[in-house]
């Protein structure tokens, strides 16, 4: 009987460095040889990750990816995080590719649902971001992994800095399982600020003809928040975060929670919660934070990666954001969403559409936008055992072996800016699971999930629910004229507040007059500006001067 | 552009004149005036909205039974912009008591 | 920086509109169609007027926008406006374009008798809009859904009695508008089957060539890059759909930063408008082309 190669992948894996040697000086190729290098280090049928993170995306290899001979390399299992340059599709047009995984998809929505529909694409499946970096150490082991880097010495380490999002992470998965790194890397220097992804893990660094490309993603312009968006806010400090008492938590990306981040100096202040509520953060970091942060509310911030424009102000807070000892910020968007899960009392997130039971779904016909970080800081982890006022005080009183809950609020208008209801009987999610085919109907967060629902109407509290019927009533309560919410009457609403399961304004002392404007502790960009002594540079879409 | 008409039995008469809101782009602007019935001028810019209109009415009215002259002017609100502008006038009126 | 350029279907022309016109393409043109184009309102009674006109006036604008060296990244036709579409990203010739659209405003305008044409509704959904469709449609009373021009903007084509009984029940179902349109036949429907088949008889004649940019088909609303597709949307487009609203969205993830919209009229950039401010946007109905070529060398020098 012959003996197993259990050093197989090792063997393969310096099989093909060995031929791609001519293009390599040590682990450095040139700028103009990198579609060559891709050509030498790929393979056909390889599990490919492609660093399109959220905000950055090695767009440099992503556009090489694009012209390799599809004869050589074709037929690639792609893993991504995010779906967001279009040349991450044109492989697939190409031949290049044929089969992804990918957790979100909102920048390429349309032409991820067209791909499906004519089996251009073929889809693995759709992760919520942790998930997927789980099964890159299981099931979806990577045999090429193509990431992006700030810096990088003559030796190889790499300086990731603000944006390390999740490159460290998807390296450590094919460093240590033989796969190949390749790595572009924005400048080569002789000595990088600190080391983020050391010299060891890396096997190939190619200079990028430019910066990778970054976007802003959760900057809001103050000037966009509106008075419906302020009284939510209210709504939401007063009648969840106060009563909770909310130490911990994650604000999902959007004006309802930049409202709320502007009102905590204001609106919060008046409540006398400075120093009780919202201490420890992680969020990426939002300028719209900035006032709460110089006013003292903020103890701490974790970020899953950068905000483009916010690196001189962290630089200058290192007290409150996860600085290195060189004085840059590192994030780090694996770890981000464990400690969103495990170690946040809260998640507040927006959502396109409601069902009559209370789950939420961002998809709509012909868009596939996948699932980014939400379903796993919008779920509660049972594995969860520490206690703090806000988690337990959602403990049933009922049963002595219960524990509390992470409160998961919903922030939704009863009507969208296109006047669509955003409370439907069945979300449109249900039609896109059969034109997608997938397993499943997509929901983002699922209503046992879900313990809060906060309309311009009011607060469902859904955690106080005893049944179904119940938890629909408190919806519809909240509702307004959709045909949920229609279905709603007076007499329930009556009773429903009485038991403290719905909560009018009125029923928590919020006066909808005070929903103005002038409450924002910052109403422009220039504002936040002035508030963070003139460390923050707004990124030019979001400069109001031409 | 519509101009839509309703009426209402309502119990509680307010008291004074009231004016909330804007006629700014998705805004919308509610006058209130002391009456012997509740009746509802509405002109707005968005038409073949009368069924929500009624909805919202409907809804607002069940919860604040108002009763007075509303002359309202909307330009493409949204229910819940409609409804926090009725809501805001109901507070002010409720100050005075 | 990516361009899109948009070209209109049927609906803006008026008298007057080909002033500007260079003469001897007219002259071409013509001669090509055996057509004398009158340019005058009792001439755009007539498809074959309409149609070789607003292609006319699209062509002489993309010749001269290349002239200047201005080239698309993605092109977008609406229903007529594919032919100009598919002559900016190079696959057909100027004379046989022509040609190709002189023959099918015939056939469109021998297709019909009275009684057939188009609606449109505003305010639902299309899913919505398919619902009371499907209420009215039968063997006897033809109506189809038909473009999808915004999100909650859709046509229906038809007998026309039968889009006026989709356009009642649009109306108590809540839509902000719901009217007839002034089209005398029922495109993007399965009606047109006939002209269709003729289109695709004629091109298959024709020497085309592959695209030198990204093609947004009417029929789908995917982005193509071959010709074999581009030519099926040519000839197929008068039976589908104008999925109009998706080949925008397309059109926005593929980066698009500055859209050119060619006569007659400014509708679609109002639509892009209403949509995304991410895209700075022309519209040769309201520029001349030197002041066209000025601004998009000065957003060239900024991006």
């Amino acid at each position: 009987m012959s003996e197993r190669n259990w050093h197989s992948h090792r063997d393969a894996k310096n099989a093909r460095l060995a031929g791609a040697a001519k293009l390599l000086d040590g682990k450095f190729a040139k700028t103009e040889d990198v579609v060559k290098v891709l050509e030498a280090l790929i393979k056909p049928g390889d599990k490919v990750v492609l660093e399109g993170d959220n905000q950055k995306q090695a767009s440099f290899l992503s556009a090489a990816l694009t012209k390799v001979d599809a004869a050589k390399v074709h037929d690639l299992h792609m893993i991504m995080s995010s779906i967001s340059r279009p040349e991450h599709l044109d492989i697939f047009d190409l031949g290049i590719a044929s089969k992804m995984d990918f957790s979100y998809a909102g920048p390429q929505s349309t032409r991820v649902s067209q791909m499906i529909a004519d089996n251009t694409m073929q889809v693995g499946d759709i992760h919520t971001y942790l998930e997927l970096f789980g099964r890159l150490f299981i099931d979806l082991i990577p045999n090429v992994v193509l990431v992006a880097a700030d810096k990088v010495d003559h030796e190889g380490n790499l300086y990731t800095g603000f944006n390390t999002e999740e490159t460290p992470t998807i390296v450590e998965a094919a460093a240590f399982h033989d796969g190949i790194v390749i790595v572009q890397a924005n400048d080569v220097v002789d000595k990088v600020p600190r080391v983020d992804i050391p010299a060891g893990w890396v096997d190939v660094v190619i200079p990028a003809d430019k910066p990778y490309q970054l976007e802003p993603l959760f900057t809001r312009d103050p000037q966009a928040i509106s008075e419906l968006q302020i009284l939510m806010g209210m709504m939401a400090i007063r009648g969840i975060y106060e009563k909770h008492n909310v130490q911990t938590l994650n604000h999902g990306v959007g004006f309802n929670t930049s409202a709320i981040e502007l009102l905590l100096p204001t609106y919060g202040e008046q409540l006398g919660l400075k120093g009780k509520i919202c201490r420890n953060w992680e969020l990426n970091p939002t300028p719209t934070l900035i006032p709460a942060i110089e006013s003292g509310w903020v103890e701490s911030i974790h970020s899953f990666g950068g905000e483009v424009g916010m690196e001189k102000y962290i630089m200058a807070r290192p007290d409150i954001f996860f600085v290195g000892n060189d004085g840059t910020m590192r994030s780090n968007r694996a770890l981000g969403q464990v400690a969103g899960q495990y170690a946040c009392d809260m998640f507040v997130g927006s959502t396109l559409q409601i069902d009559q039971f209370g789950n939420s779904s961002t998809v709509t016909h012909g868009r596939l936008s996948g699932f980014g970080g939400a379903p796993n800081m919008g779920s509660n982890p049972t594995g969860r055992r520490h206690s703090t006022p806000a988690w337990q005080s959602l403990k049933p009183a009922d049963d002595p072996l219960a524990k509390g809950q992470k409160l998961v609020v919903q922030m939704v208008e009863t009507f969208g800016s296109n006047k669509k209801p955003v409370f439907v009987d069945h979300l449109d999610a249900e039609e896109v699971r059969k034109e997608a085919k997938l397993a499943n109907v997509p929901i983002m967060i699922y209503t046992e999930d879900t313990t809060h629902i906060l309309t311009e109407e009011g607060i469902a509290y859904l955690y106080k629910t005893d049944s179904m019927e119940e938890r629909k009533a408190a919806i519809e309560a909240v509702a307004g004229v959709t045909p949920v919410g229609l279905r709603s009457k007076p007499q329930e609403v009556k009773n429903l507040r009485e038991r403290g399961i719905v909560a009018l304004p009125e029923d928590i002392g919020v006066r909808r007059q005070d929903a103005k404007r002038s409450l924002l502790a910052a109403q422009t960009m220039d504002d936040l500006v002035e508030w963070s002594h003139g460390l923050y540079n707004p990124p030019v879409k979001f400069r109001s001067w031409s | 552009m519509e101009k839509l008409n309703f009426t209402y039995q309502n119990s509680q008469p307010v008291k004074k004149f009231v004016h909330v809101g804007v006629v700014a782009s998705g805004d919308l602007e509610v006058l209130i005036y002391p009456a012997e019935k509740t009746t509802l001028e509405i002109v707005t810019g968005s038409d073949g909205f009368k069924e929500v209109w009624q909805n919202v009415l409907d809804r607002f009215f069940t919860r604040y039974p108002l009763q007075g002259k509303f002359v309202i002017h909307d330009f493409g609100a949204t229910p819940g912009v409609v409804n926090l502008r009725l809501t805001q006038a109901m507070e002010e009126l409720n100050d005075e008591e | 920086m990516k361009s899109l350029w948009l070209f209109p279907g049927q609906g803006g022309q008026k008298a007057g509109m080909l002033k500007e016109v260079d003469p001897v393409l007219k002259e071409k043109v013509e001669h090509w169609t055996k057509v004398r184009l009158l340019d005058s309102e009792g001439g755009y009674q007539n498809s074959q007027q309409i149609q070789l006109s607003i292609l006319l006036l699209q062509v002489g604008q993309v010749d001269r926008l290349k002239a200047k060296g201005w080239k698309p990244d993605l092109v977008a036709g609406h229903s007529l406006g594919v032919f100009a579409a598919a002559y900016a990203a190079n696959v057909i010739k100027q004379e046989d374009v022509f040609k190709l659209v002189s023959l099918r405003a015939k056939l469109m305008q021998d297709s019909y008798p009275q009684g057939y044409g188009m609606g449109v509704i505003v305010g639902l959904s299309r899913q919505e809009a398919q619902q009371l469709v499907d209420q009215v449609a039968s063997a006897d009373q033809q109506v189809y859904l038909s473009n999808q021009n915004a999100e909650l903007q859709n046509t229906l084509s038809g007998k026309i009695t039968a889009i006026e009984a989709v356009l009642e029940l649009a109306r108590k179902s809540g839509a902000a508008k719901a009217k007839l349109l002034r089209v005398p036949n029922p495109s993007h429907s399965p009606l047109m089957q006939e002209v269709a088949d003729q289109l695709r008889a004629a091109l298959h004649q024709l020497d085309l060539t592959e695209p030198n940019c990204i093609y947004l088909a009417n029929n789908n609303g995917h982005p193509v890059k071959t010709v074999e597709e581009i030519s099926y949307d040519l000839a197929n487009n008068l039976t589908h759909p104008v999925f109009w609203e998706t080949m925008i969205n397309v059109a926005l993830e593929y980066d698009s930063q500055v859209s050119v919209e060619f006569s007659p009229g400014t509708a679609f950039t109002k639509l892009l408008k209403s949509k995304t401010d991410q895209i700075a946007n022309i519209a040769l109905a309201d520029l001349t082309i030197d002041d066209a070529d000025f601004l998009l060398n000065k957003w060239e020098g900024k991006s």
